[in-house]
């Protein structure tokens, strides 16, 4: 139906090159194709810090940024349909678009540029904000008809990983009022943006630190029942078991997204994706599902599974 | 006296070149010698020609091989060379675009594009694109037994009518306490049809900014090799892509 769709990093291709280029100051070709094989290459690169994220892209909160701003949305209620999706708090609307959104907690604010879509029913205004897959690995494995993430209105999210904060403003959203997330970056750049994200939200703890050290941060958290990981280290399944021995209660949930680029690039995907999955079990972390998240990410899993699961009754 | 002889010369008579009578004005213009060693030249290269010409026909030798003899082809009457099917490098359309147009231009062009695509990738998530690449969902479970019993529908807690429906498979409880908000009856049709056009103007875009792309890295690299570096080709161009040069370090001081 639509061909050209592919993941982010398509052309990694070119690059062999010599960084000459007659972009001047701005990196010139020889900056494409880089570790991400991204094309975020056009600002300079951040060095990402604790994700390696590259410039461009992952948008810092611009307010409304872009164009679109005058209106809030696309309309009001009559021309879009919203649906309650599987996981509470998640919902699609189908209109002229085909969005997965959140119920916005900041009515009036877009947190990255994302587009708003408000709906009345009856009296009451509501207002959601578009959850980008291409952007958010949990938006994608929500998608892609992930069985459980374990977030819903009221639980307490241990998320790391959180660089600009744009999933984490989604979880925040999801989690409501009664929840909490404790977003935990270790770049100060994208922790900025973090901050001010946190400063709208006040479900959301942020914390500038290392995930490697959780001792660090050990007086800020409580006992939280996910954690949730997108840190793209090669022991990011480490990371999170320590951060699960701290912080995760018995028989709470773990979803990390595994790039397998990051933990080992010579290898095939689904070998990575295995190994890391057997190195989960001998943490005490046990997996229950894994999804690709193909249209939207390529060589991307997410694992979901249970942390210290609870004895089996026998009968 | 040398004032007399000045005086003379003021009398002196002009030189005319000589020109054709008036009885032989119908043989044209009078002949110079000058046009006639053009003429004869000429007419000398031409007898050459043919006698060089002569004594080569008489002296070839007819079972001499010529590769012209399989390289080429009768058309009309006349010989011409066999095409060769080299592959297009650059294709005409990015030919008039490299010529006519800067690179800067054609890269803000394609930034613009890429702004465009992104903003409207944030509203089209593809949820129901039925050519989108297919992923993988695995389960984890305890015992040989339960991958024998297992059951897709009952294990994700929907109706087994929802289990293809893979952006959303809503819970039973779900499907019975929420409804579906904001609908209109009557509009959907009209809804689904602006989406699939935005869907459509979504593709394009992305195919746009790809050509884009081939053109830019192709200027450039061009403009690369106006350096004067050593460099080998790692890799022809191709029509979708520019060509690979590997250029040697140097180290600048």
């Amino acid at each position: 139906m639509r061909p050209g769709f592919s993941p982010r990093g398509d052309r990694g291709g070119r690059g062999g090159g010599r960084g000459r280029g007659g972009f001047g100051d701005r990196g010139g070709f020889g900056g494409r194709g880089g570790f991400r094989g991204g094309r975020g290459g056009f600002r300079s690169p951040d060095g990402g810090g604790f994700r390696g994220r590259g410039g461009g892209g992952r948008g810092t909160p611009r307010g409304r940024g872009g164009r679109g701003g005058g209106r809030g949305g696309f309309g009001g209620g009559k021309k879009v349909l919203i649906e309650p999706h599987r996981h509470e708090g998640v919902f699609i609307c189908r209109g002229k678009e085909d969005a997965l959104v959140t119920k916005n907690m900041v009515v009036g604010e877009s947190v990255y540029g994302e587009k708003r879509i408000s709906v009345e029913e009856g009296e009451t205004k509501i207002e959601y904000r578009a959850w980008n897959p291409f952007r958010s690995k949990l938006a994608a494995a929500i998608l892609g008809g992930v069985d459980q993430i374990h977030i819903k209105p009221g639980t307490k999210v241990m998320y790391l990983g959180a660089a600009s904060g744009t999933t984490v403003s989604h979880v925040s959203d999801i989690v409501g009022p009664e929840g909490l997330v404790y977003a935990v970056e270790f770049s100060h750049r994208s922790g900025r943006d973090l901050l001010n994200v946190a400063k709208k939200r006040t479900n959301i703890i942020p914390i500038i630190e290392d995930a490697r050290h959780p001792h660090k941060y050990r007086m800020l958290v409580g006992m939280v029942d996910v954690i949730f990981a997108d840190v793209a280290q090669p022991d990011q399944t480490r990371i999170v078991a320590l951060n699960a021995h701290n912080f995760l209660k018995n028989g709470g949930h773990f979803v990390i997204s595994i790039k397998a680029n990051c933990i080992d690039s010579t290898a095939a995907p689904e070998a990575v994706f295995a190994s890391e999955v057997k190195k989960m079990s001998v943490e005490n972390m046990k997996p229950q599902e894994q999804l690709t998240l193909e249209p939207y990410e390529r060589d991307h899993a997410v694992v979901v599974g249970i942390y210290r699961p609870p004895p089996k009754q026998k009968k | 006296m040398s004032s007399f002889r000045k005086a003379l010369k003021s009398r002196q008579k002009n030189h005319h070149e000589r020109s054709q009578p008036g009885f032989r004005k119908h043989l044209g213009l009078l002949e110079k010698k000058k046009d006639y060693k053009l003429r004869a030249d000429d007419y000398h290269k031409k007898q050459n020609t043919i006698a060089a010409l002569r004594k080569k026909a008489l002296e070839k030798n007819p079972d001499e091989f010529y590769h012209k003899m399989i390289n080429s082809q009768l058309q009309d009457g006349v010989h011409v060379m066999k095409k060769q099917d080299e592959e297009v490098e650059v294709t005409e359309e990015q030919k008039k675009v490299m010529r006519t147009q800067d690179i800067k231009y054609v890269e803000m062009k394609r930034v613009a594009e890429a702004k465009k695509i992104e903003r409207l990738k944030g509203e089209l998530h593809l949820l129901d694109a039925d050519s989108k690449p297919k992923n993988n969902h695995t389960f984890f479970v305890d015992s040989k037994k339960e991958v024998r019993s297992f059951d897709l529908a009952s294990h994700l807690n929907t109706a087994p009518e929802l289990v293809d429906r893979v952006y959303n498979r809503p819970t039973l409880q779900t499907l019975e306490t929420k409804r579906v908000q904001g609908i209109k009856p009557g509009i959907m049709k009209k809804l689904a049809k602006q989406r699939n056009h935005q869907y459509k103007i979504l593709s394009q875009r992305i195919d746009r900014e790809k050509k884009m792309f081939v053109i830019s890295q192709k200027i450039q690299t061009r403009k690369d090799l106006q350096d004067k570096t050593k460099k080998v080709k790692v890799k022809k161009e191709t029509p979708n892509a520019a060509a690979i040069y590997k250029f040697e370090t140097k180290r600048k001081r």
